[in-house]
């Protein structure tokens, strides 16, 4: 029965709650020449299993009782990057058409496994779609370093040659057009795939191209056409909320997002991008009603996630429900060691101290929250503590950290908006007005400054104090570009330099990053070119 | 809980103790244990199938698909099961075409089980392109269809006591859920002289 194969030295991980299908799999594997098997009931093992090495083939079953599932487990993995793209994740289901319904164009398994299954069934499967990963390996690898220019040139190949594995390097190819930002290239290959055939991939490949390109209208009705051709595909519905948030039409954008939830009321993205967008809105009813469902179905599960307390406990407060809060949080610290010193969970608490008139234990959760230092923190933490400070009065270190987001963020208008709304609550709207001026000023004096040194020659300290600033605003495309551009002028005139030419790539990457058409952009390339016409292609 | 709910979760649980079975069946070499499992297996999803037919519920899920890879698996499942001779033709066949990949092998599956039943020696399962169509075909040598079902062959199939007419039903509505352009799917029953089973897909 079984045939020799050529990936018997493959690692498995079997995520199966029901014992019986656990062992009869295990056997399945085994008659096929598949030894290195490892072996869990439920995720918080296969989780252990995974922290500790790495698999090429993971066959979860999609049921995987209480409460969870393998799309959950699956995003979970994938999101924090505990499988790589080398790793095969395969579902295993006894009915294609409840796992089916919750297809994210963003996030799916490798295959479905319809049980049941001859070992042979699953033989040819594990065949196929390793010989699939082989090929895409490269395309893989350059992913995970996103790559993107490289991950399309790879993809090129694949299409030309014209073999197999066509379609799923047409795919990817997409995502990578986007990715570095060849927005007109990527409107061009979708719609050239549609003219063959609607294919909901390319159907929402064409919504996000529209969406990179800020033509609401367009995307709107694409995803609207999309939600009407392919029901199932839950990624369009964010998509369309996100892009209702966008023009001010939150009502719109919970609306599409309900629906979604209609479709897979057990996905737990779902109820996050629910939170996310009543949140903005400040309709904190519905972050509560959404995120107390994530907090229920994952407590004491691996999946959970502290953010979504904190931004549960934010809700409780807001709702003018402090000692809820306050309850939460405890018995969160109580119960995992993380969470103990979680900066957004120690703001949100020494908010619903503050509102619960304790401000001694307010102070005292403040103190835990600003241990961090403000330009490594994410923004929604960022703002979380802000808040906290300026509620409880420590006006200039909650300004400070308003400062920080606004310079990492200096483009965002809705990001400006947050910072103007914190200090509408806590200070007053002109204050708002004149933070923001004061961070375009200093961003703005710092470049002088850079640009003064420069000319007087004193190269090298341009380069640092450009380098030290972009490491605190990394989402500063400006100071970020030109620390890349500084850095190379020095080693354009002084010589090169493999730290500082490092360091000037990854700036490069980062302003590609955050805008693939920043001017500053070509100068940069522009500069590169010479050092290779001065110092030879080595460097 | 409606009656729906608690019969698609029902079916769902019997649906895991069948795969336990099969698996059991296929570990001792008990080829007809395993065939009745995965035959019922396959009942199972196909009842499931005609509800969401009924309820409005079957959403197919088209991507780019292998046929030569279904054929192959078709085949290489179908094999331990009899003592027929199973063929696989892919030699006309498309490297990629746009089809339901879990909703098609249903209808093949069940094309083919319906096979098994009336071949005297031999089933070849093929995929073979013509101009915008994808064809596949299961042809046994067998008897062939009775009359009356050629007779007629777009009527609602009557659902006879082996259950046959429930395949078919739901094998002509999962073709027309293919389509493009306005273009849809069809099957076609024919005598060559044996039974032959044709569903194509259009481009």
């Amino acid at each position: 029965m079984a045939s020799v194969n050529t990936y018997d030295n493959k690692k498995f991980l079997i995520v199966d709650d029901l014992p019986e299908m656990r062992s009869s799999l295990r056997t399945q594997l085994a008659s096929l020449g598949y030894s290195n098997v490892a072996i869990s009931s439920n995720v918080r093992t296969a989780l252990d299993h995974l922290e500790q090495g790495s698999f090429d083939v993971i066959l979860c079953d999609y049921y995987l009782g209480g409460g969870t599932d393998g799309q959950q487990v699956l995003e979970h993995v994938r999101n924090r990057k505990l499988i790589s793209r080398s790793t095969l994740f395969i579902m295993i289901t006894a009915e294609k058409g409840y796992a089916s319904v919750v297809t994210a164009a963003e996030c799916q398994p490798d295959d479905y496994l319809l049980k049941p299954f001859t070992a042979d069934t699953l033989q040819a499967r594990l065949t196929r779609l390793l010989d699939k990963k082989t090929r895409l390996a490269k395309v893989d690898a350059m992913q995970e370093k996103e790559r993107w220019p490289e991950v399309v040139a790879a993809c090129d190949e694949i299409i030309a040659s014209g073999d197999r594995y066509q379609p799923d390097a047409m795919r990817i190819r997409g995502n990578a057009l986007i990715a570095c930002g060849r927005i007109d290239e990527a409107m061009a290959f979708y719609n050239q795939v549609l003219g063959i055939r609607a294919m909901p991939w390319a159907r929402f490949g064409l919504a996000r191209a529209q969406y990179a390109q800020g033509d609401a209208d367009n995307c709107k009705a694409t995803l609207t056409q999309l939600i009407l051709e392919a029901p199932q595909l839950l990624s369009a519905y964010d998509l369309l909320g996100r892009v209702h948030v966008d023009t001010g039409q939150a009502d719109e954008a919970l609306k599409i997002l309900d629906q979604a939830c209609t479709i897979a009321p057990d996905s737990l993205s779902r109820h996050r991008a629910i939170a996310k967008v009543a949140e903005e809105m400040s309709d904190f009813t519905r972050v509560e009603s959404a995120l107390a469902r994530v907090v229920k179905k994952t407590h004491n599960s691996p999946l959970r996630d502290t953010a979504d307390i904190a931004r549960l406990g934010n809700a409780y407060s807001e709702m003018g429900e402090p000692a809820k809060a306050i309850e939460l949080i405890d018995d969160a610290r109580k119960n995992f060691k993380s969470d103990a010193n979680d900066p957004q969970l120690a703001a949100v608490e020494a908010l619903a101290q503050h509102k619960a008139g304790k401000p001694e234990l307010a102070a005292a959760a403040l103190a835990r929250a600003l241990t961090s230092e403000p330009g490594t923190l994410p923004k929604d933490v960022a703002m979380s503590i802000a808040r906290a400070c300026l509620a409880t009065g420590r006006q200039a270190e909650g300004e400070a950290m308003l400062k920080s987001v606004v310079q990492n963020n200096p483009d965002s208008a809705a990001v400006h908006e947050q910072v103007a709304a914190a200090l509408n609550v806590h200070g007053s709207p002109e204050r708002a007005a004149t933070l923001i001026q004061e961070c375009r000023e200093e961003v703005v004096a710092l470049n002088n400054e850079a640009v003064r040194r420069g000319r007087a020659g004193e190269l090298g300290e341009a380069a640092t104090m450009l380098t030290e600033a972009a490491e605190r605003l990394p989402g500063n495309a400006q100071i970020v570009s030109n620390a890349a551009f500084a850095l190379l002028l020095d080693i354009y005139s002084n010589g090169p330099d493999a730290s500082k030419l490092r360091d000037a790539l990854r700036f490069q990457e980062t302003v590609t990053a955050l805008n693939p058409r920043h001017p500053k952009l070509t100068d940069i390339a522009d500069l590169q070119r010479r050092i290779r016409a001065k110092y030879g292609q080595t460097s | 809980m409606s009656f729906a709910t608690l019969a698609a979760l029902t079916i769902h649980d019997v649906k895991n103790r069948l795969a336990a079975m099969a698996a059991r069946a296929e570990a001792r070499g008990d080829s007809e244990t395993l065939r009745d499992a995965l035959t019922a297996a396959g009942d199972l999803s196909r009842l499931l199938a005609c509800y969401k037919v009924d309820a409005g519920l079957l959403q197919p899920d088209i991507d780019t698909r292998c046929p030569v890879d279904l054929v192959d698996e078709l085949v290489a499942e179908t094999r331990p099961l009899t003592r027929l001779e199973i063929a696989g033709d892919c030699g006309l066949a498309p490297p990629a075409w746009y089809y339901d990949e879990s909703l098609i092998r249903m209808v093949l599956a069940n094309a083919l089980h319906n096979a098994l039943r009336f071949a005297r020696t031999r089933i070849t399962v093929s995929a073979r392109q013509t101009d915008d169509w994808l064809e596949f075909r299961i042809a046994d040598d067998g008897p062939g269809y009775p009359a009356d079902m050629l007779a007629n062959p777009t009527a609602a199939a009557p659902i006879s006591d082996d259950g046959v007419g429930i395949g078919l039903h739901l094998a002509r509505h999962v073709a027309a859920l293919h389509e493009n352009h306005g273009i849809r799917g069809v099957i076609t029953l024919e005598n060559e002289p044996g039974a032959v089973f044709s569903l194509k897909l259009p481009r």
